[in-house]
């Protein structure tokens, strides 16, 4: 509350002191702040660049001070501020030399914060969708292929998110939202790893649910697509101690899409 | 064409001919941060400015001061000429003093005065305290609300025709602030008529859930019981497997008889089922933590009663800021999505809190305290407390779903060092484990298994500066010594001395006990509780090994309920019995030891039996088997002070006893040298035929009720919280009387001070 | 079952009169308008709907839920999309059976104990300053 510093007698007036900084030079400023960033003293290079874009904002120093502000913060690792001056380049300069790389360096702070698959992927979600956006618009910018790399992993933790809460439902005996869940990530997720996972679970709850005919579709699938995985020889045996044969119905909806898939991933054949 | 113009004057209006500024500097602002000024400005480093924005910043500037109730406030500013051609925009302000609302009046108020109207506001009066507070700044949306708090405080007594015809404010320059008149319209008091409960829904009867009704004919009409009843009702359906059931109250008012006749229907609501549970913000905290907290899963029907369970159980569980439970419509018609946006909040802390209590004078303790370790869920604590005359570690842990079920299994180590005090003459070390199992049977009533093994080591110091074993082994210096180099009787027992029976049960004791305790609890909220009742039974029986052989059962029950709007009642009934078997004597160091905790205004063990043989008797309580206690309390704010001093008072009146030694008072071969024991004038103890006083205690055990009133104070202190309790005792064993000098009385201790803080 | 526990109707809510309006031939938006979404659709591209309706109940809080009986009634629809024939499955076409432990692994920034402890640390305030 304010009582405690009305009551204050010592409060000096705060006069208005005329105090005439000289202008530093645009260069000096900018080789200043690479000084302080190569030392690490990342706050006061972040303040010299920001000095510089204020100092001279239409000139050609600004779109690098600000992306020199974005990478130090981004080596500061102080995510939200990486994200809200590269927004800034972003906005000011959406084809300048360095845009590519402040889409970049925004993606990967929320990827860096991607928790593991048992906390909220929001971060995830947000990666990806800013890593795509990296992808479609500056398609031939060197962070191409990485983005890719890392599009994948969000993608997998997404599923693997999904898959942790089908287990959930799937251990308490709760067969509907384990088999909503499980055709979740088959349906939205079949590149990831956990895919293979979900076939077999959705086996299980088909199983437990006494279903037998769609359990065996499932195992069908994962069998076809994923022969080798340890996944399909648990679906086959679970299959088999109840007397029944993985058996595929062509017209499944999930062997229809997984062809589409196979056919792009060439396993088809 | 015209716009053109319209450039040009702004060229013409412009500073400096549009050079850019330098600096932009506010004077003179103590009430209103600076930084929150600078970016409300258009001014700006490097802009260009004109007059007239300089103007409209200016405004700007007065508006924020009028928010703040300060109506007074002057700005102008100026433009400073730098010596390098550029120019800085200095703000100056003066702020005067604050411009509240000086009067709050009411007209057309028949039934209820305007001080108790003005009381349900939050918008209050400039008075002397007004330095303090904030709430008396004059703010539009404020006082909307506060119409909104009295109109819903006339629809609970009845005034179904209730409205507030006008409410205006007018700045009265001669009192310096804003007079504030609300003219209402009662309209009549409304009784409630027929109340009649119709069941549309097949398979569900009227007489199953009709018990949830809290409105009856004659009553005064209230709104609030009106929704709880509905409330209660839907709640019975949803219970009895329904979960689509749906109460909608229908009011029918005839104004001639001031009458409102209430009809519940229940009827089907939407069949709506859950599509999905989507858990969000959880940083820390896992998914299965927060997802196990509910009762419904995905692909269930809504039912509302469950999901507000699942709310009130995730806030209880104490890991999140905020947690909110919302829908959303899901894919189908009859799909609902349900987002918990949860806010996790640190829950590992790092606590040194100081305090002070009379029994254990300064306390200071060192705790790290994470309640969702690794966001499990799971509890950990290790505390190291150091007081003048305590000091303690304590290491538990408690995983809260052991094994998948809803079972709370912990174990607790922790070692206990108490010092003598002027209550007790013998130091006391507990050390040893616990482990428990905690299993709720159903929302209310739990019930935990628990096993502890523990150590006691009593002693009995013998210094110079606590001489309390001196009769029996003399203190060269000190104890003052006969002809024959015995120690005098007068002399060593008047210095402090230990009574016999505590002299005997020095040593260490091993104690094996297992127990289990009952709990019954409907509080509404277990820090701050306003309504609800809270039972504790806890039978525990020492044996399985271990030196001491007892049954003990110890009891206590609190009902809390809301008397009026702030003020909260409690009434408390606490008991407990302790009996030795297999042969054994019950160990001292087993009774109950009872003070404050059970009558406040006496001191710690100031209440029960004492042994009365030696002249120390005041620190020589020998404590009792078997103990009642009751007490009644009223907690409510302090009126006339604001409520963010978030100071309370409260009052009470508390009785009990403890009575009933069943100790040994006869010790034929003790290794003490007692031929001094016993003697303290009038008092003697004799035993066999003997007829002097030998190896024995004289126990004082009078079961007479003990009373005390009082008043508290309880402060939550930016610190901490902090209560003082005063209590004077109404009655009390005054023990015997000889020779004029009493003996073995209570001892009473009127000012209690406890508190600390955590931070 | 006993009276201190607590029942629950899990998943769908079956209505006998509705079920019993659904014969050979009705079209999918009729059972959709009678029935409501289904609990779940099959992976033959939609072609059978799932009712799942289970009562179960739970003696104390403790104790795990136990289920008393669970109906699967399952819509099988021809081509076009009309009702070919119904089936009912029960808690006894259930198959009991210990579901495989292992999952597959997932990477993610794992939050040790000296971190968290230490993050709740930072917000050391120790007088509230407003």
């Amino acid at each position: 509350c304010d009582t405690l510093s009305s009551l204050n007698p010592f409060d000096k007036s705060d006069k208005y002191t005329m105090d005439t900084t000289p202008d530093v030079p645009n260069d000096q400023l900018y080789n200043d702040g690479l000084g302080r960033l190569q030392k690490g003293d990342y706050d006061a290079a972040a303040k010299k660049f920001q000095q510089l874009e204020k100092q001279a904002p239409y000139s050609e120093w600004a779109p690098k001070a600000l992306i020199m502000e974005t990478y130090t913060r981004y080596q500061q690792q102080q995510w939200e501020d990486t994200i809200s001056t590269a927004q800034r380049y972003l906005q000011r300069y959406p084809n300048g030399k360095d845009a590519a790389y402040a889409q970049y360096l925004m993606a990967m702070s929320s990827y860096n914060q991607i928790p593991d698959i048992t906390r909220d992927q929001e971060a995830a979600a947000k990666a990806m969708e800013s890593l795509q956006v990296l992808v479609n618009r500056y398609p031939k910018s060197e962070y191409v292929a990485d983005a890719k790399k890392k599009i994948q992993f969000a993608k997998d933790q997404l599923a693997g998110n999904q898959m942790e809460v089908g287990r959930y439902y799937l251990n308490n005996r709760n067969y509907t939202g384990a088999i909503n869940r499980f055709r979740d990530v088959v349906s939205q997720y079949q590149q990831t790893r956990h895919v293979e996972e979900a076939l077999e679970r959705l086996a299980e709850a088909y199983m437990a649910l006494g279903i037998t005919n769609e359990a065996q579709t499932a195992a069908a699938v994962l069998g076809h697509n994923f022969p080798d995985s340890p996944w399909y020889k648990d679906a086959y045996k679970l299959l088999q101690s109840n007397g029944l044969e993985p058996r595929e119905d062509r017209g499944s909806w999930i062997s229809r899409s997984f062809r589409g898939l196979a056919g792009a991933v060439g396993l088809e054949g | 064409q015209q716009d053109d113009t319209g450039a040009r004057r702004a060229r013409a209006d412009a500073v400096r001919g549009g050079m850019t500024v330098n600096r932009v500097v506010v004077e003179g602002s103590k009430k209103v941060e600076k930084t929150a000024l600078l970016n409300e400005l258009q001014a700006r480093p490097f802009a260009r400015v004109t007059n007239a924005t300089l103007a409209a910043d200016v405004e700007r500037i007065k508006n924020i001061y009028n928010r703040v109730g300060r109506g007074y406030a002057d700005v102008s500013y100026r433009v400073v000429d730098l010596p390098n051609g550029r120019y800085d925009v200095v703000f100056t302000v003066t702020e005067g003093d604050k411009t509240g609302v000086k009067a709050i009046n009411f007209v057309g108020n028949t039934n209820y005065s305007s001080s108790r109207l003005r009381s349900l506001m939050t918008t209050t009066e400039m008075n002397f305290l007004s330095f303090f507070k904030n709430s008396d700044v004059y703010d539009p949306d404020r006082l909307a609300s506060d119409q909104e708090l009295i109109r819903r405080f006339y629809l609970k007594n009845g005034y179904a025709d209730f409205q507030i015809t006008s409410a205006e404010a007018y700045f009265d320059e001669a009192q310096g602030g804003y007079i504030v008149t609300i003219t209402v319209d009662e309209g009549p008091q409304y009784r409630v008529g027929n109340v009649n409960v119709e069941s549309r829904m097949s398979g569900l009867d009227v007489s199953s859930v009709e018990g949830g009704v809290s409105t009856s004919t004659g009553d005064v009409y209230n709104a609030d019981a009106v929704e709880k009843s509905v409330q209660a009702m839907t709640n019975t359906a949803a219970k009895q497997g329904n979960a689509f059931a749906q109460v909608r109250p229908v009011g029918q008012r005839n104004p001639e008889t001031h009458t409102v006749d209430i009809g519940y229907v229940v009827e089907e609501g939407p069949r709506v089922y859950i599509e999905r549970i989507n858990i969000r913000g959880n940083t820390r905290t896992r998914d299965y933590v927060i997802r196990r907290e509910f009762d419904l899963g995905e692909g269930d029907a809504y039912n509302k009663v469950l999901m507000d369970r699942a709310e009130r159980r995730l806030n209880n569980l104490g890991y999140f800021k905020k947690v909110r439970v919302t829908n959303e419509p899901g894919s189908g018609p009859d799909r609902v999505i349900v987002n918990v946006d949860v806010e996790d909040q640190p829950t590992g802390s790092f606590s040194v809190s100081g305090g002070y209590s009379t029994s254990d004078g300064f306390i200071g303790e060192v705790a790290v305290t994470e309640t969702n370790f690794l966001g499990r869920g799971q509890y950990v604590r290790v505390a190291g407390s150091m007081g003048q005359r305590s000091k303690g570690i304590d290491f538990s842990f408690t995983e809260p779903y052991f094994l998948g079920y809803r079972m709370a299994a912990g174990f607790d180590l922790f070692s206990k060092y108490s010092d003598e005090t002027k209550y007790a003459r013998y130091t006391n070390r507990m050390t040893g484990g616990q482990i428990r199992l905690g299993l709720p049977i159903t929302e209310e009533v739990a019930v935990t298994f628990r096993y502890s093994l523990y150590q006691q080591e009593m002693k009995i110091p013998n210094t110079l500066s606590e001489p309390y074993n001196d009769c029996t082994n003399p203190i060269y210096g000190t104890t003052v010594l006969n002809s024959d180099g015995s120690p005098n009787a007068y002399y060593c027992q008047n210095n402090g001395e230990a009574s016999l029976a505590i002299k005997e049960a020095v040593g260490k004791t091993l104690t094996s006990l297992a127990g289990v305790t009952l709990t019954y609890n409907t509080l509404d909220n277990t820090r701050d509780p306003r309504n609800g009742l809270y039972v504790e039974v806890k039978p525990e029986v020492a044996g399985l090994g271990g030196d001491s052989k007892f049954f003990r059962v110890t009891g206590d029950a609190r009902y809390y309920r809301e008397l009026t709007d702030d003020i909260v009642g409690m009434v408390r009934l606490q008991g407990g019995h302790i009996r030795a078997f297999g042969g054994k004597d019950l160990r001292i160091v087993d009774n109950f030891f009872l003070g404050p905790t059970l009558v406040r205004g006496f001191a710690p063990s100031g209440i029960g039996p004492r042994d009365i043989s030696t002249l120390d008797s005041e620190a020589n309580a020998v404590g009792g088997t078997t103990y009642f206690g009751g007490s009644l309390e009223a907690q409510f704010p302090i009126p006339f002070l604001p409520r963010e001093l978030g100071l309370k008072g409260a009052v009470f009146a508390d009785a009990g006893t403890l009575f009933n030694y069943e100790g040994k008072t006869y010790f034929p071969n003790s290794s003490y040298n007692t031929l001094l024991e016993g003697y303290s004038p009038g008092s003697m103890c004799s035993y066999g035929n003997t007829g002097t006083a030998q190896n024995c205690i004289k126990v004082r055990d009078k079961n007479v009720i003990r009373s005390s009133i009082g008043a508290s104070i309880l402060w939550n202190s930016p610190l901490g919280p902090i209560r003082f309790d005063y209590a004077y005792a109404l009655s009390k064993d005054d023990g015997v009387k000889v020779d004029g000098v009493r003996y073995g009385g209570d001892k009473t201790q009127a000012f209690r001070f406890s508190g600390g803080t955590r931070f | 079952c006993s009276k201190i526990g607590e029942s629950y109707q899990r998943g769908y809510i079956l209505d006998e009169a509705a079920l019993a309006s659904v014969k050979k031939g009705t079209s999918a938006e009729q059972v959709l308008h009678t029935l409501g979404t289904p609990s779940t659709v099959s992976t033959v591209g939609n072609k059978t709907w799932y009712y799942i309706s289970e009562n179960s109940h739970r003696k104390a809080q403790f104790l795990p839920e136990k289920t008393d009986d669970r109906r699967v009634t399952a819509i099988y629809f021809n081509s076009a999309m009309r009702v070919e024939r119904t089936a009912l499955y029960g808690l006894q076409d259930g198959v009991v059976f210990d579901f495989i432990s292992r999952s597959t692994p997932a990477a993610g920034v794992e939050q040790n104990f000296v971190g968290q402890l230490f993050r709740g640390l930072t917000r050391f305030d120790p007088i509230t300053t407003n």
